[in-house]
């Protein structure tokens, strides 16, 4: 692992270990407490840019680096939700969020071509942390296995398509495709403004 | 692909509960005029929350007092809510049973938490609005919850593939499933739920085992003429729909249109599911997920057992062994 990436990982580390308390959006459960779990985070901007922000860097790096996203995304936000409802932690983790967004979009921006397996540990971390943050919205009446199983199942299906989509997009590489690399350390840029924007937010309030 | 339905196979997997495909978190709640203006209610089905939690919002000029409402003169017109409606009672149906005249009947849901009694001069425009929004969201609503009608839908994409040939297949199956909802709706038809869905849950193991029977390069019934397998089982599956809508004890009058929009809504949530399907197909194709060798027989095991134990169970409720 080259210096960079360590001092990646530590930074992500650090607003892992960092959590607040949440007070949970609550969302109709006019479908039951699958759909319930599948919605709720896209109800959220922290996991909606988040995970399109990870799918794209997955997506960027390759199919077979994005491959192996596929099934430990959906599984992280599984181990976590489970943690933080064994645990009756109910973290929003605005700041973990905003500090992974800026991880993602610098990576994004920098063009930087991490190694399959860092990708696979900032997915799994990544996810386990929004499953937690979203372990807030299980309420004592909601179905946890079917809170549990749309939540997975919500995340599959968007990593998925993001990862699919920004592959179509991105092309072959070659030198016809540059204005696309361009258009994704582009898209990198901003996210990781709106990780900037998202933590100064938090840490004002 | 494969990872797909592995994927879709191992979340209905994961949740059992949700799989009692025609039954909801329904409260049907009377109520009977007794004199001008005043009316007595009474749960004829409970909600799974109980009646006395459920939060009855009248019109301002009525007074409640459970089970008792008086409206007076005017009568009960205006505007009925139900504050707390949520994942233990997603609907609610209220019958109001006038001294003369028909009996009329509203169905409040999450998404529609109010509705408007109407007058004697309904209905009116406002009422066909709120008909036909209310019972669009219902048949969203019923085709999203009904796991089984989504797996035998995913069965047939399965088989068939994102090709031409499953425009025909999809319409096939709402020709059939349109078909027969509408003539068990005007009474044409009659089945027993319990048979029903046993006989749904059949259509699935059918093709589950039509999945493996191609995986092993047999072309099956559904795989030759799927056209036909889908509007064949689409008629049963209609029934099945029909169902939903027969609680819900709409008046005639009103029937025709309820049963549009319910459809309508059916077709959203059906497409919905099928163009989801598909972006999900395109998605493991362009990264090359797929299962190995000969586990790519696993999904087609998967959704015949699946269909097999609600098969088992729905058999069992025909025989009350339940």
């Amino acid at each position: 692992m080259s210096g960079q990436s360590k001092s990646a990982v530590a930074g992500a580390l650090f607003f892992l270990l960092y959590a607040k308390t949440a007070s949970a959006h609550i969302i109709g459960a006019r479908l039951g407490d699958f759909y319930a779990g599948a919605v709720h985070p896209l109800t959220d901007l922290k996991d909606v840019i988040l995970w399109f922000a990870l799918g794209i860097l997955a997506g960027s790096l390759g199919a077979s680096n994005a491959r192996s996203v596929l099934l430990l995304f959906p599984f992280g936000l599984l181990a976590g939700l489970t943690t933080g409802m064994t645990m009756n932690a109910t973290s929003e983790g605005a700041l973990v969020a905003a500090g992974a967004l800026v991880l993602l979009g610098l990576l994004l921006a920098l063009e930087l071509r991490i190694h399959g397996g860092l990708l696979c540990a900032i997915a799994l971390g990544l996810a386990a942390a929004r499953g937690a943050a979203n372990a807030g919205a299980v309420g004592p009446e909601t179905n946890r296995l079917l809170f549990a199983a749309g939540l997975a199942v919500a995340g599959y299906v968007i990593i998925a398509l993001v990862m699919a989509s920004t592959l179509a997009f991105r092309g072959a590489g070659t030198a016809t495709q540059t204005w696309r690399r361009v258009a994704i350390r582009v898209l990198g840029s901003w996210i990781a403004a709106l990780g900037l924007m998202m933590g100064g937010l938090t840490l004002a309030s | 692909m494969i990872l797909l339905a592995a994927w879709v196979v191992a979340a209905t997997l994961l949740a059992p509960v949700a799989l009692y495909a025609h039954e909801s978190s329904l409260g049907v709640l009377e109520l009977r005029e007794v004199r001008q203006g005043a009316y007595v209610g009474r749960w004829t089905m409970e909600p799974t929350i109980g009646g006395a939690r459920v939060d009855l919002r009248a019109p301002p000029h009525c007074f409640l007092r459970i089970p008792e409402l008086d409206c007076g003169q005017k009568g009960l017109v205006g505007a009925l809510t139900i504050g707390n409606l949520g994942s233990r009672m997603s609907a609610a149906l209220i019958k109001i049973i006038p001294i003369q005249g028909e009996t009329r009947s509203y169905t409040i849901t999450t998404a529609n938490p109010t509705v408007s009694i109407l007058g004697p001069e309904a209905p009116t425009l406002e009422s066909w609005i709120e008909l036909g929004v209310t019972y669009l969201n219902y048949g969203v609503d019923h085709i999203l919850l009904g796991a089984d009608h989504l797996l035998f839908v995913f069965g047939l994409i399965w088989i068939v593939g994102p090709s031409r040939r499953l425009v025909t297949t999809i319409t096939a199956f709402t020709i059939g499933h349109s078909a027969s909802l509408a003539a068990a709706a005007f009474g044409l038809i009659g089945v027993p739920e319990r048979p029903l869905n046993a006989c749904i849950a059949l259509s699935i193991v059918f093709v589950g085992v039509e999945i493996v029977k191609q995986r092993h390069s047999e072309a099956g019934l559904t795989a030759r003429y799927p056209w036909a397998v889908a509007g064949g089982f689409g008629l049963v599956h209609g029934v099945g729909f029909a169902s939903a809508l027969a609680g819900l004890g709409i008046e005639r009058r009103l029937l025709p249109a309820a049963l549009a929009f319910f459809n309508v809504g059916v077709e959203i949530g059906q497409l919905a599911f099928v163009l989801l399907t598909l972006a999900l197909i395109w998605a493991h194709r362009r990264l090359g997920a797929v299962l190995p060798g000969s586990r790519d027989l696993l999904p087609g095991y998967a959704i015949g057992s699946i269909a097999a134990f609600w098969f088992i169970g729905r058999l069992l409720r025909v025989l009350a062994i339940d």
